[in-house]
């Protein structure tokens, strides 16, 4: 009886899909390794940076690799490297550690996911089908991958997210180590595909862009959510999960219009407009975040299928040119962390000071009893000396609050203000990059406008 | 498949656009463009008092008329000096990061403490006869007696008034003239 094809689709998948959500996962956990390992902003964004970096250098190298190695031993080594280097960085207990643990893990990744668009064509079928279930697996991983990551911070550790992926990258390996046997006791048979066309420049270069534009939006967003409004990494996971939501209902749209440059161009604007969107939040309210976080799930979902698809459309082998697509995504996150990074950075620390200053400018010109004032006044300073360079958390500086009920009333009054200008300046402080974040999925619409029209 | 399928592209762009044009737009309609925290003053800018009635809101204003005139002084805000006073530990981080000795805070708070009661006078919330003396006693104040002075100006204008309040009755009565008798500012 033949063996069904369906485990290792499945392992295949899973691997792609575990390995993308892994540029995604740890967005939730960064203010947590932030704190705990004591770093900087800009420190902790090099957890991302690198890993992403390295998949976007090591992609088309590895898609060669695996077509001279061959594709299942590749998945399967690759597999095993993500697997390990995931294990040092649950261990890691400095930063540099867990850099270079995700590094490693990165070129792990990278082997597994070209690997498995080599393998899948025979496993599946088709070429076409092959390509769909890659991008749908790859879809889902990074769809997911914020709230799984959300979801064990806050109930686990920062540290679970890296070691639960041991065991699953080692399951997923499972069904392929068979075909690798098969490959090592056969010999490599390279697939007679014609090599068709170079990279395409144009698609791939509208892909960096966009995605500069989304890590940056997720990025940027689950800062302002649980470093800004201070909400707890499960409830950052709920609120952001609306963003691949929305892009389920925008690959719907995807079978409606069947030419790839309006769906991508529609894409483009779609994140630019969500960007800009969460650029001018009129109030610190979760609910406003949901428009932006819609249109630029749709929007994502429209342009990176769209671009995808061109990309590789008419060309061969498929693996190589899905190296090119996925070196210009992450490379594109690497920019779009890189270029922003300095400039929140430097915004949140100013609205900090302003905001801590209009908070105080509130305190001293309230109608509160001054005596009742200056106690405020002082428990607040002592929130702020406790979470030197963050926002703080004014709510324990009120407590407890006074028995007369005119004097409660003014303190809430006041309280409500004060927590109104801290609100102010942490989203405030976002608005430039998400400006920014906006440009760079406009400037996509350029080689957009300059790749040609592929009807599919 | 090919051609336009059954949504044209022209009308999936034009769609994107007017989503995002609408959506920008009703938030910077409901105030996007300004939602930044509340701008503060220039302490050097005269603040005008709101009319106190009690002990409690002219204190009020005296505080923030002596914040006013030390950050001045000291060209800092009224808010990073307040918090600065807040405790010792955070007037020690002050000094140390604006590079401001003892001294110079003093002379400060004094300065800051002389356009309070200016001001408390002019508003016509300190008597001229309370106010020259204050004024005088305020000259040479030790600096941590300033600061507990601005952190408590209830209970010391409250002393003023119990201290210096009868007397003042005194006088009105002995001098045909009234306070303006005295001669006093």
């Amino acid at each position: 009886m033949p063996e069904s094809p369906r485990p290792r689709v499945a392992a295949l998948a899973l691997a792609v899909g575990l390995v993308l959500a892994d540029s995604s996962i740890v967005v939730l956990a960064l203010p947590e390794i932030y704190r705990e390992l004591d770093t900087s902003i800009s420190g902790v964004t090099w957890v991302l940076v690198s890993f992403n970096l390295v998949i976007a250098l090591a992609a088309v190298p590895a898609a060669l690799v695996a077509r001279r190695v061959g594709p299942a031993r590749t998945a399967a080594v690759g597999l095993a490297v993500f697997a390990g280097a995931g294990l040092a960085c649950g261990l890691a207990d400095e930063l540099s550690t867990l850099i270079l643990a995700r590094c490693v893990q990165a070129l792990g990744g990278a082997a597994a996911v070209t690997a498995a668009l080599e393998l899948l064509p025979a496993t599946v079928g088709s070429e076409r089908r092959s390509a769909t279930v890659w991008a749908a697996a790859g879809a889902t991983g990074a769809a997911l991958g914020p709230a799984v990551g959300g979801l064990l911070t806050e109930l686990v550790s920062w540290q679970s997210i890296f070691l639960i992926q041991v065991p699953v990258a080692l399951v997923a390996a499972v069904p392929i180590l068979s075909v690798a046997r098969d490959e090592a006791a056969t010999g490599i048979i390279e697939t007679e595909v014609r090599r068709t066309g170079k990279p395409h420049l144009w698609a791939n270069l509208a892909l960096a862009m966009v995605s500069a534009a989304i890590a940056a939006a997720l990025f940027l967003l689950v800062l302002l959510l649980i470093e800004g409004w201070r909400l707890s990494p499960i409830e950052a996971a709920l609120v952001v999960s609306v963003m691949p939501l929305a892009a389920i209902i925008g690959s719907r749209l995807t079978d409606l219009v069947s030419d790839s440059r309006s769906r991508a161009a529609a894409g483009a604007i779609l994140v630019s407009g969500g960007l800009a969107g969460l650029a001018f939040l009129p109030k610190a309210t979760i609910v406003l975040t949901l428009p932006p976080q819609i249109l630029v799930g749709i929007g994502l979902a429209l342009v990176l299928s769209a671009l995808t698809e061109t990309a590789l459309h008419g060309r061969s082998p498929q693996a190589i040119h899905g190296g090119w697509t996925i070196s210009s995504r992450h490379a594109g996150v690497v920019i779009g962390l890189l270029a922003l990074t300095p400039i929140f950075t430097a915004d949140i620390e100013q609205q900090r000071h302003d905001a801590i200053d209009a908070g105080t400018a509130v305190i001293l010109d309230s109608s509160v009893n001054p005596l009742l004032k200056i106690d405020v006044a002082e428990r607040v300073s002592e929130r702020l000396e406790e979470e030197q360079g963050k926002v703080p958390t004014i709510g324990p500086a009120f407590e407890p609050k006074p028995v007369d009920p005119v004097e409660r009333s003014e303190v809430e009054q006041l309280q409500g203000e004060l927590q109104d200008q801290l609100d102010r300046g942490a989203t405030h402080a976002f608005s430039t990059s998400f400006i920014l974040a906006a440009l760079l999925g406009l400037i996509a619409l350029f080689p957009i406008a300059l790749s040609r029209r592929v009807d599919l | 498949m090919s051609g336009e399928g059954r949504l044209g592209g022209r009308v999936l762009i034009l769609g994107s656009i007017v989503a995002s044009l609408l959506l920008v737009g009703a938030y910077l309609a409901a105030g996007g463009s300004s939602y930044e925290p509340k701008q503060i003053q220039d302490p050097c800018q005269p603040r005008p008092w709101s009319d106190p009635q009690t002990l409690a809101q002219i204190a009020n204003q005296f505080t923030i008329s002596a914040l006013d005139g030390a950050a001045c002084q000291l060209g800092v805000s009224r808010e990073t000096l307040a918090r600065a006073l807040a405790t010792p530990e955070a007037r020690e981080r002050f000094t140390e990061r604006y590079g401001i000795d003892d001294e110079k805070l003093a002379k400060a708070v004094r300065a800051g403490l002389l356009r309070a009661v200016d001001d408390a006078e002019e508003a016509g919330a300190l008597s001229p006869l309370l106010a020259a003396p204050l004024r005088r006693a305020l000259e040479e104040i030790p600096l941590d007696q300033a600061i507990e002075i601005i952190n408590d100006a209830q209970g010391f204008l409250g002393d003023v008034e119990g201290f210096l309040g009868p007397a003042k009755g005194i006088i009105e009565q002995l001098l045909p003239g009234g306070l303006g008798g005295l001669g006093l500012p």
